[in-house]
């Protein structure tokens, strides 16, 4: 259990760490990303394409090292379960998005791909967090 | 739960550090306050009284069949690399690439006119303000 544990973290991490620093080098193809979803006014969403990026890579070494990881994991969560929850908005208001979770790699997954894999590294998440760590509620 | 509150403010407080410089590495190369700066949209008015103008249309093939502003290449994220030749083939320095899509909301005309500055090398790229819409409407 314990070696599942720390490879699905690793994985779920550097999967994070990998698409954050996608949108780190690109921020502006990033803010048009998040334009696409029609969610959020532009001064904001060019804002978070700043910030996001960050967050997920600080959240990806945080699973990783196990350094603050229950809030990576928490973070994480919620940053998976709004972005699933925007997607199939986005879809059922017909717009025709591309996630930009991988940068243009990703742009070819169909929908459908693109929520299996969502839901993926959701219920990966839900597992890490179920999971005790042997100092659990200690900052590092 | 006290523990993991501290964690999160932590990540949270964390990654504004580098979006923050990020921001300020990027703050007079991205525009804030709406999704394409004026200096890169070009109306109407302005693109018809050019010359030496490269019409790209970023919408679907479809609609591109259908009617198309006379001469446009089509250029769009689904065929990107197969279509993207064509247009280098006419492109030149002095030459402007007006890039539009179906109408002022659709995002498809900025990312198309961002790669093409961005991967393509391309100079002069500008996008049509009110897209499609406002050629069909103007129409001569």
């Amino acid at each position: 259990m314990n070696i599942a544990w720390r490879i699905v973290a690793v994985i779920i991490g550097g999967l994070f760490i990998y698409a954050g620093v996608i949108k780190v080098l690109d921020p502006v193809e990033f803010a048009g990303d998040i334009d696409n979803y029609k969610t959020l006014p532009w001064p904001i969403g060019v804002r978070l394409a700043f910030y996001l990026p960050w967050l997920e890579i600080l959240c990806g070494l945080a699973l990783i090292t196990r350094v603050l990881y229950r809030g990576g994991v928490f973070i994480l969560t919620m940053l998976m379960s709004v972005f699933i929850i925007a997607t199939i908005v986005a879809k059922t208001r017909g717009l025709d998005i591309s996630c930009g979770c991988f940068g243009h790699a990703s742009q070819y997954l169909s929908f459908a791909w693109h929520l299996a894999l969502d839901f993926l590294l959701l219920g990966g998440l839900l597992f890490l967090w179920r999971t005790r760590l042997p100092n659990d509620g200690a900052l590092a | 739960m006290k523990s993991l509150l501290r964690q999160t403010a932590v990540l949270i407080g964390l990654a504004l550090l580098p979006s923050i410089g990020q921001a300020l590495y990027y703050r007079d190369k991205v525009s804030w306050q709406t999704p394409v700066a004026a200096s890169e949209m070009l109306t109407l008015a302005q693109a018809r009284g050019a010359a030496d103008l490269i019409w790209i249309d970023a919408r679907p093939e479809e609609e591109f069949e259908r009617e198309r502003v006379p001469g446009a290449l089509l250029l769009n994220e689904d065929r990107w690399n197969e279509l993207l030749p064509q247009v280098l083939a006419i492109w030149a320095p002095e030459k402007r690439v007006v890039v539009y899509c179906s109408s002022e909301s659709c995002g498809s005309s900025r990312e198309i006119a961002h790669r093409l500055r961005k991967e393509a090398g391309l100079t002069n790229v500008f996008i049509l303000e009110g897209g499609w819409e406002a050629w069909k409407k103007e129409k001569p």
